[in-house]
């Protein structure tokens, strides 16, 4: 066989990849029955055979539908580019109607095209491996039955949202892999505050599912608005002027929140030189009940209220709050949950909409500023963290700013890149702190670990590998997708908030030495210096091969995925040189960079070289790293026994409570809780319970307790009260007759 | 109408007073078998009712009713019987004033 073919042509028939795609999600659904339902009566063994081989199967399925859109296979490309836009290789597949009301329909649709091919690669990949690791970590566990199912459960629900061609399906799997979430934090409840902390996520996720809804309802609005006005063209996929397509049948209407329809509606919305448009922005919503507001008032209201779901499944500011106490769950559900997949859905819902979310420059400054803060905020929390997976979960948070911050100044390709390598290097970095409990008896506090580097060779190196990626203290491939993140920062013009870009690039900038910080700092605690007095067992052990091979191959891709953000690495015909990732995913995004140029929301970036860009991250980044080993290694071990200094105190203090922003929240929700304490006792205990239901139930029995003396229990006087009624009805039909 | 025929309304006057003779009956007498002698009695007169009418009105969907009256009633009658029997036998009485266990 000719091995370059693997380059060239898909190796799939097309036509039955995309009628198999379902496989994808049904192969982990189908695995989370079996471990669900027959996990007692399967044994522990077959469990972690079916959980793995279902993840794996999906994996391998993904990969070759990667391998099937990635490949210019010119043999079934039907249409050449044209119209100066990119053709999408893509690959569909329709399963029909789900539910359709009025003039509204949504449809079991999965889409493949780059973007979520990446996103596919990431979720089975990633998640195969921690559930390889899974088998080894939860093996003194009961509940393995359980765990897996819940685990299996969360894949299905995260390659729905990744595969979902509809806004509609999307929000089936957000909603779904929200409650695996919650499951899993929550997966020892016996432990009450597991079980709290499982809730607390799952609120402050409602909030911003609340606002998904809303902004659903408002673009449902606002298409069919548009579509019903005289003289427009309904936005219908019209695939044919610019894609290559391998689909089944999309037959009927796909509904106005199929993310083709919506692409299709943004290209109505900017000015057009080319067919002589005005464009519709800043034209009043002709009918509906938005009639009066012009269509890109809307779109930013829309493209708010996405963003505060975002916020809330991606753990943003304000609703950042459930991450660092989701860490209550096992350590693998932390890395692969809240760490690689889950919490970056809300960056891929923000680019998979990119189309429309550039024609809203105030949009656009929000995301980014929202980002930038977070970035800069969960960075400084991370100062204080003892507990070592807390400070993998503000640093989570931390880096998911970064991403929302991409998304902000459109440099979408970036963020999907920095969600890739963080994928990566973050779930090293969690499965090696679970390698760690595993290997101290549970211990976490980087205060009574240290010295691990020579008892746990595999999981130090791990670990500093991906530290190393991180903090960007060498040029790895987290290095590249922040700083291609700040460069785009940097470049960027948003229309009418010009001052945004420099800002957030700043503000990203100082989290990139807080971050060098605090992660030399963990890593310095936990695997450098001796051993800690207060540890809890003398010596660590390494863990084993299931547990340590996870670790080296995440490890490894840390490295692997250098290429992909090197900059100008791909000379294209036209314009300056390109990433390889943002060659790959120009399929995708190309679209949203072409609508804003034409829209003038986001202008053009003067091109400037990234390098000298990048030698000052690596400068930050040492400042940062420096700072750290200072402070860890000379000053504080130096003093060790002496009163820490009032600075430090004061800050430390201060971050170690998180700002005091949980508190600040307490006193808000205490306000709600007692009004709905107040509410509860006046309209649900006094008005419901007393009045309505008691008070039925109270005059029933009086009256009963009265008249049951009627009951003589003499049949005559029974007869007797019928004779009189009988006598009655007579009296009364004769007096009728006789008056009439 | 033929005039040696009976007028319609004289039957049905028959009728009203057979009931009312057996309501008198049910309400008043206090043996369980003369109640319910009283019983059958108003369900004939209920017969009569609905055979004044049939011949009135020329059909005979009246007698069709009286049928299903007169099998009702002879159901009726093994049933009763047999309650009015086990009554004596358990309680060696058929007063229906000393039967009153069912109240309060």
């Amino acid at each position: 066989m000719d091995w370059t073919a693997v380059f060239t042509k898909s190796l799939a028939n097309p036509q039955a990849m995309s009628a198999s795609l379902w496989l994808i999600i049904g192969l982990p659904a189908f695995g989370a029955l079996l471990c669900g339902v027959f996990g007692r009566l399967l044994g522990r063994t077959y469990v972690n055979l079916v959980a793995c081989a279902s993840v794996l199967a999906s994996f391998i399925l993904s990969l070759f539908a990667f391998q099937a859109v990635s490949v210019p296979d010119r043999s079934v490309v039907v249409t050449p580019a044209s119209n100066g836009v990119a053709q999408l290789f893509a690959m569909s597949s329709d399963y029909g109607v789900w539910f359709s009301a009025g003039t509204f329909t949504a449809r079991y649709g999965l889409w493949v095209d780059h973007l979520s091919a990446t996103m596919l690669l990431v979720v089975t990949g990633v998640g195969f491996l921690i559930h390889l690791y899974s088998t080894a970590y939860m093996e003194h566990d009961e509940g393995y039955g359980r765990y897996f199912a819940y685990l299996n459960l969360f894949m299905a629900m995260m390659l729905t949202l990744v595969l979902a061609d509809n806004l509609v399906l999307l929000f089936v799997g957000w909603e779904g892999v929200g409650l695996c979430s919650y499951l899993l934090i929550g997966f020892w409840y016996t432990d009450a505050a597991n079980a709290w902390a499982g809730r607390k996520a799952f609120i402050a996720n409602r909030v911003g599912d609340c606002a998904f809804i809303l902004a659903m309802m408002l673009l449902v609005l606002t298409v069919t608005a548009y579509s019903k006005a005289p003289g427009n063209d309904p936005p219908a996929i019209t695939f044919a002027s610019r894609r290559i397509l391998w689909t089944r049948a999309v037959s009927g209407d796909p509904g106005p929140l199929n993310f083709q329809v919506l692409e299709e509606f943004a290209r109505y919305l900017p000015a057009d030189i080319a067919t002589g448009s005005k464009g519709i922005l800043d034209v009043p919503i002709p009918n509906g009940p938005l009639a009066g507001r012009t269509y890109g008032h809307t779109l930013t209201a829309i493209f708010l209220l996405l963003l505060l779901g975002a916020a809330g499944k991606s753990a943003q500011l304000p609703l950042y709050v459930w991450l660092p106490d989701a860490m209550a769950g096992p350590t693998p559900v932390s890395a692969l949950i809240h760490a690689a997949t889950m919490v970056t859905a809300g960056v891929y819902m923000l680019c998979r909409m990119s189309p429309l979310l550039v024609m809203s420059p105030t949009a656009m400054a929000t995301v980014a500023m929202v980002g930038a803060i977070t970035a800069l905020f969960a960075a400084v929390l991370a100062f204080a963290q003892n507990d070592l997976k807390k400070v993998l979960a503000y640093s989570t948070i931390s880096q998911l700013g970064y991403m929302f911050l991409a998304v902000g100044v459109g440099v979408f390709w970036a963020a999907i890149l920095h969600l890739v390598t963080h994928a990566f290097f973050k779930a090293c970095l969690f499965l090696s702190a679970g390698s760690v409990m595993h290997g101290n008896d549970g211990e976490l506090d980087i205060k009574k670990l240290g010295g691990l580097r020579k008892e746990m060779p595999w999981t130090t190196a791990c670990f500093f590998i991906a530290t190393l990626t991180i903090t960007g203290l060498v040029p790895l491939s987290g290095f590249f997708s922040k700083d291609d993140i700040l460069h785009g920062a940097l470049g960027a013009k948003l229309a009418g908030y010009g001052w945004v870009g420099p800002t957030v690039y700043v503000l990203g900038s100082i989290a990139a030495v807080c971050t060098a910080f605090y992660m030399s700092r963990a890593y310095l605690l936990t695997f450098t210096g001796e051993r800690s007095k207060d540890a809890k067992v003398p010596h660590a052990h390494e863990s084993g091969w299931v547990m340590v091979a996870p670790l080296v191959i995440l490890a490894a891709f840390s490295l692997l995925l250098i290429p992909h953000g090197w900059p100008d690495l791909v000379k294209i015909p036209i314009g300056p040189p390109e990433t390889l990732m943002q060659m790959f995913l120009s399929t995708v995004f190309r679209l949203a960079e072409g609508m804003a140029s034409k829209a003038h929301t986001l202008l053009p970036e003067a091109e400037s070289s990234p390098w000298p860009g990048f030698g000052v991250a690596l400068v930050l980044a040492w400042l940062g790293g420096g700072a750290a080993w200072v402070l860890y290694k000379r000053v504080f071990p130096a003093r060790a026994g002496k009163p820490v200094p009032g600075f430090f105190a004061a800050v430390h203090s201060f971050t170690e409570h998180k700002f005091y922003v949980d508190e600040a929240y307490d006193v808000v929700y205490s306000f709600i809780k007692y009004l709905s304490i107040g509410l509860f006792r006046v309209v649900d205990e006094g008005l419901i319970d007393t009045v309505a239901v008691g008070g039925t139930a109270f005059v029933t029995s009086k009256v009963g307790s009265a008249l049951r003396y009627i009951q003589t229990g003499d049949a005559q006087t029974y007869a007797a009260m019928m004779a009189v009624g009988l006598l009655c009805g007579v009296g009364y039909a004769l007096f009728e007759a006789l008056v009439k | 109408m033929a005039p040696n025929q009976v007028d319609s309304q004289y039957y049905l006057l028959l009728a009203a007073a057979l009931f009312c003779i057996g309501m008198f009956g049910v309400l008043v007498r206090r043996n369980a078998l003369v109640v319910f002698m009283s019983i059958e009695l108003m369900l004939n007169a209920a017969n009569l009712t609905f055979l004044a009418a049939a011949r009135d009105r020329m059909d005979s969907n009246g007698h069709l009713a009286a049928l299903f009256v007169i099998a009702v009633a002879a159901a009726e009658a093994a049933i009763g019987l047999a309650i009015i029997i086990a009554l004596f036998r358990n309680r060696g009485t058929v007063n229906v004033e000393d039967i009153r266990t069912m109240k309060y």
